[in-house]
């Protein structure tokens, strides 16, 4: 697991046998607030991104068997590339799915999203900009579709935490096109008004379609059916018949993060409330609530006791000073 | 305090004065050439009003009275160039100064000959300082290390008290009038914004003015006992008033929190521990395993800043082991059989494998494709029941059976504890025999599975009630309904499809209908089976089992749709040729390396290997087979082999025989890398466990881990 702080540094902790978890490595990554750390695919080997207020993205690399005795146990982290093309803070960093190649994607708060590409997946120090999209709103985050099919052409969505009081859409979703070799928007979600902090494509794993969960003032679960291509005009971008499927505001409170299970069937949100919350569908598709976690480990009176989770195992308080976001990303069973 | 003094220095080393109130149009007043180099500072004496200061890249400070010609005095520092030179606020007579090679230097205005103390600031040069506005002891100072400090002068040596990070080279630092902790600073290079932060938290910014285009120059509070109102210059050729209330607040933007699903289920949560332990009592969960506390809280007894107590928790929620988390994915990809026994078989044993992990909608699945595609003679009828059992608890007549079978059925102690603890449904489960329906059907809804009625008829007339009692009293009435489905609209479908029917005919002849679809007229009904005797009654009317490919094939979709791709592609490869066609290359493609992804991200490389193996499309297939060359060398005479055989075409001598049995090895091989003898992975496990020698006997020690 991996964990970033505004401290400026990032950890990895490491589960041992016995469920243990230790740190690692940790290090100062940037030098300014780290706002989101995120794994690639762990066939490319053990390689983190990181995005900072200091306006860089950072790739990671972990260097094995070159330890001294000194350092044993402490992993060795190497910076491979800082990209600097953006003008104001960093606000996500994500890699493409595998099958797209090593690719990451970063959005930033002037509203660009830049898609890099390293064309030599040996060489983790070179990256070309491949692509830069201007948003026109401030971004905040933004989301891979993890789909594999050949059916469904790469696609990004971005979500904006700009909270002027207009009445732009704050979910942009952006689908590459063959025909341009451009990343053009697709749909605007025009039912998200408020500021966007999270957002996240549930894993795909077969399906035809896509589901899109949203963290705003609450919690918004989408679906993107793609209009059969005949239907469209040829050439162009898929349509896309979206649903709402889902809108919960039991946080009561800003969303700030949504996080898919492995097999995209329950998402969990956590707000400011301080509560984790677990969504799960029926086989209806109707999503209801299946549990709720309190950060502190207490169990929440009133929960649903079908809810899916021992309520809680052990804290572990990192020392992450004046720190205000610790974002976390699972590492993958490489 | 003259308003209309001013002094300017200037590349050249000249230190101009200029007197704004003179009447002329030349406002000159002074001009000091005594520096040799570029003059980068200065700086008035607070009380003084004719004593000024400046500081040369040429390494020497000046102090200027402006009644006289001049210098009074100069200070060198003895070393490089000088930054920066500001005079104490509270203490006559001391100044500082700052130097490119990092340190910083106290003078007493009175003594030019020495300095009073020196410390190394920053590592690069220092290229501003500033005096605290209130306490007297406080000097700030900003580099090209990016770094903001504060240091305490009180005491003996100074003392680092605070540190910024800053995301540029530190051009100016300004203290903020009445706010004993804040701070302005701006950048010489690449960022033009100016930041105010609070020094007590030193990561992120509480203020940030954006409006400047290029690099800003020089900033100062408008007036000393007002903190609302900051003056600003830039390259840009603009001048700003910023006023307080107008600053961004990059706070606002940071998120408090982080969430993240671990492969296997778990959940890591972390956030700011005001936030999770607002009700203080952090009294652990009765019942629960807790990971050691890694607790090393720093928090600032002094702080009343709203975000300054902010250090974070991060909290792993693991997954009860029976539903949240992934393990029934791994026993499920682990125990499926997949090829190499006939259908039905593999069916069996998937329906079993899917029994054992509670997963009873799916066995019942394989179940059916086991009716559907194959004869039920080779089965027996105990077999049967046992996967049938659920499919046929809601019939009356059924009670009894389904009294004895339950401790057979749900044998696995896990569900037994469950039940146990559920302690309203074991009632029930003792209560009547009828109500026992509801602790068997408890199970069902519990899964994410989809409800066997989807298989074989439509459900959407009542899925509304489906819906009703999955939330309240789940389990009664839903069976009642969900039973009827199962036996009628299938039937109706049957009779009412003439259509379908010639279609079938038609097929009859076709060379598709295999020896073993025709035999499956000779399935023995168990008794009192309803879907069993549908099963019978259909195949009395002698379909093929093409006919019910349609609806398979529903059900692959449903599945998928689901997020359970594993069912789909195991059905898929099971059910081979019977399936393949009806679902088109694409999704097939798609459910494939879904599956095939997930499976590595399990680490199950073997059996993502035999999915790749087992998988009829070409893009599937050729995935294994890409990049992967094996180089061989023999063992005798250390020449590569070819790749013709397993004899050497030099030595003329077999290469891998095994050291033990003395027969060529095929498949896995494994060899001591220092000896170069290996053999069957099996055979040199069993040697070496009661030996350390090499089994060729060449003497050496051979150590394979």
């Amino acid at each position: 697991m991996a964990t970033c702080s505004s401290d400026q540094s990032v950890k990895v902790w490491d589960k041992s046998e016995n469920g243990d978890w230790h740190c690692t490595a940790s290090w100062k990554t940037h030098s300014g607030s780290v706002w989101r750390v995120t794994w690639a695919h762990p066939e490319f080997g053990q390689v983190l991104a990181s995005c900072s207020f200091d306006r860089t993205a950072a790739v990671w690399e972990e260097i094995v068997g070159e330890s001294n005795d000194k350092l044993r146990g402490q992993s060795h982290w190497v910076k491979r590339t800082t990209l600097v093309d953006s003008r104001t803070s960093v606000t996500d960093v994500k890699f493409a799915p595998k099958h797209m190649g090593l690719m990451l994607a970063t959005c930033s708060a002037d509203g660009v999203v830049r898609i890099y590409e390293a064309p030599d997946v040996m060489n983790l120090s070179q990256w070309s900009l491949q692509h830069e999209i201007s948003c026109k709103l401030s971004c905040s985050c933004i989301s891979w579709n993890p789909s594999s099919s050949r059916a469904h052409s790469p696609m990004i969505a971005v979500g904006s935490d700009d909270n002027s009081p207009n009445i732009l859409a704050k979910v942009q979703i952006y689908e590459y096109n063959e025909n341009t070799r451009k990343y053009a928007k697709a749909e605007a979600l025009m039912t998200v008004t408020d500021p966007v902090h999270d957002i996240a494509f549930a894993p795909n794993l077969g399906r035809s379609f896509h589901i899109l969960a949203v963290a705003t003032k609450d919690v918004r679960i989408f679906t993107l059916k793609p209009l059969r291509k005949e239907l469209t005009s040829s050439g162009g971008l898929t349509k896309f018949e979206i649903h709402i499927v889902a809108q919960f505001d039991n946080h009561n409170s800003q969303v700030w993060r949504v996080s898919w299970n492995i097999t995209g069937t329950v998402l969990a949100s956590s707000g400011d409330d301080g509560c984790v919350r677990l969504w799960k569908a029926n086989y209806m598709d109707n999503w209801k609530c299946t549990g709720i976690l309190k950060g502190n480990g207490s169990p929440v009176n009133g929960s649903s006791q079908q809810g899916i989770f021992n309520a809680s195992l052990g804290s572990a308080n990192t020392s992450l000073q004046n720190s205000l976001n610790g974002s976390s990303a699972s590492r993958k069973q490489s | 305090m003259d308003e209309n003094l001013l002094a300017t220095a200037a590349t050249n080393g000249v230190v101009v004065t200029w007197n704004l109130g003179k009447p002329s149009r030349n406002k000159q007043d002074q001009l000091f050439t005594e520096h040799k180099r570029t003059v980068n500072k200065v700086c008035f004496h607070p009380t003084e009003v004719y004593m000024l200061l400046s500081g040369s890249q040429d390494g020497y400070m000046k102090c200027f009275d402006l009644r006289k010609k001049d210098s009074v005095s100069t200070f060198s520092g003895q070393s490089e160039s000088v930054r920066d030179v500001q005079f104490s606020i509270r203490d006559y007579f001391t100044f500082a100064a700052t130097f490119e090679n990092g340190n910083v230097q106290l003078w007493d205005i009175r003594r030019p000959d020495r300095y009073e103390r020196m410390f190394t600031a920053h590592n690069g040069p220092v290229f501003c300082c500033d005096w605290h506005p209130e306490d007297r002891g406080w000097l700030a100072t900003g580099g090209r290390d990016k770094m903001v400090k504060v240091w305490d002068m009180n005491t003996t040596r100074a003392k680092e008290i605070y540190c910024v990070q800053t995301i540029a080279s530190v051009a100016r630092v300004k203290w903020r009038p009445e706010c004993k902790h804040h701070i302005a600073t701006c950048s010489m290079m690449v960022d033009h914004n100016i930041y105010v932060w609070d020094v007590r938290r030193p990561f992120i910014p509480s203020a940030m003015f954006e409006e400047h285009k290029d690099v800003t120059t020089g900033i100062v509070w408008r007036h000393l006992h007002d903190p609302y109102f900051l003056l600003s210059g830039s390259k840009d050729s603009t001048l700003y008033q910023h006023i307080f209330k107008d600053a961004s607040q990059p706070i606002d933007r940071a998120n408090p929190e982080g969430l993240c699903y671990s492969l296997y289920g778990d959940l890591a949560f972390a956030a700011k521990e005001s936030l999770i332990s607002s009700d203080s009592n952090r009294k652990p969960y009765i019942g629960d395993r807790r990971h050691p506390i890694f607790f090393k809280r720093k928090l600032d007894p002094t702080e009343q800043f709203e975000y300054i107590s902010s250090s974070s928790a991060l909290s792993v929620f693991e997954t009860d082991v029976e539903s949240g988390s992934m393990d029934w994915f791994v026993h499920t990809a682990k125990q499926y059989a997949l090829a190499g026994r006939p259908l039905a078989e593999l069916c069996d044993h998937n329906a079993k494998v899917a029994k054992g992990l509670d997963r009873n909608q799916v066995a019942q699945t394989w179940t059916m494709l086991r009716i559907i595609y194959s004869s039920l003679g080779t089965v027996s009828s105990t077999n049967l029941n046992h996967s049938m059992g659920k499919g046929s608890t809601a019939l009356p007549l059924m009670n009894s059976f389904n009294l004895k079978d339950i401790p057979a059925g749900l044998g696995s102690e896990s569900r037994l504890d469950r039940s146990k603890g559920e302690s309203r449904t074991e009632n029930i489960l003792m209560d009547s025999s009828s109500t026992l329906i509801n602790n068997e059907d408890n199970e069902e809804t519990e899964g994410s599975d989809v409800p066997a009625d989807y298989l074989l008829g439509d459900v959407e007339a009542d899925e509304d009630d489906l819906y009703m009692m999955d939330h309240e009293n789940p389990h009664a009435e839903e069976q009642e309904y969900s039973l009827p489905q199962e036996a009628f609209p299938l039937r109706h479908e049957i009779v009412d499809n003439p259509s379908a029917l010639d279609h079938l005919q038609d097929k009859a002849d076709s060379p598709h209908v295999s020896g073993n679809e025709a035999e499956t007229v000779s399935l023995t009904p168990v008794e009192s089976f309803s879907l069993i005797s549908i099963s019978h009654s259909l195949y009395e009317n002698r379909l093929p089992s093409d006919f019910f490919n349609p609806i398979v094939r529903d059900t692959l979709l449903f599945y998928a749709e689901q997020g359970d791709v594993q069912t789909a592609v195991s059905v898929l490869i099971v059910l081979g040729e019977r399936i393949r066609k009806e679902i088109d290359e694409q999704t097939q493609e798609h459910w494939y390396t879904s599956y095939i992804d997930l499976l590595q991200r399990f680490q199950l490389w073997n059996i993502s290997n035999e999915v790749i193996k087992l998988s009829t499309c070409r893009a599937i297939n050729c995935l294994n087979q890409a990049s992967t060359t094996l180089h061989v060398n023999c063992s005798n005479c250390k020449r590569p082999m070819s790749n013709r055989g397993w004899i050497c075409d030099r030595c003329r001598q077999c290469a891998s025989m095994c050291a033990v049995c003395h027969h060529v090895v095929k498949g896995l091989f494994v060899w001591c890398q220092g000896c170069s003898h290996g053999g069957h992975l099996q055979h040199i496990m069993k040697w070496l466990e009661t030996s350390s020698h090499c089994p060729a006997g060449c003497g050496h020690l051979c150590e394979y881990t």
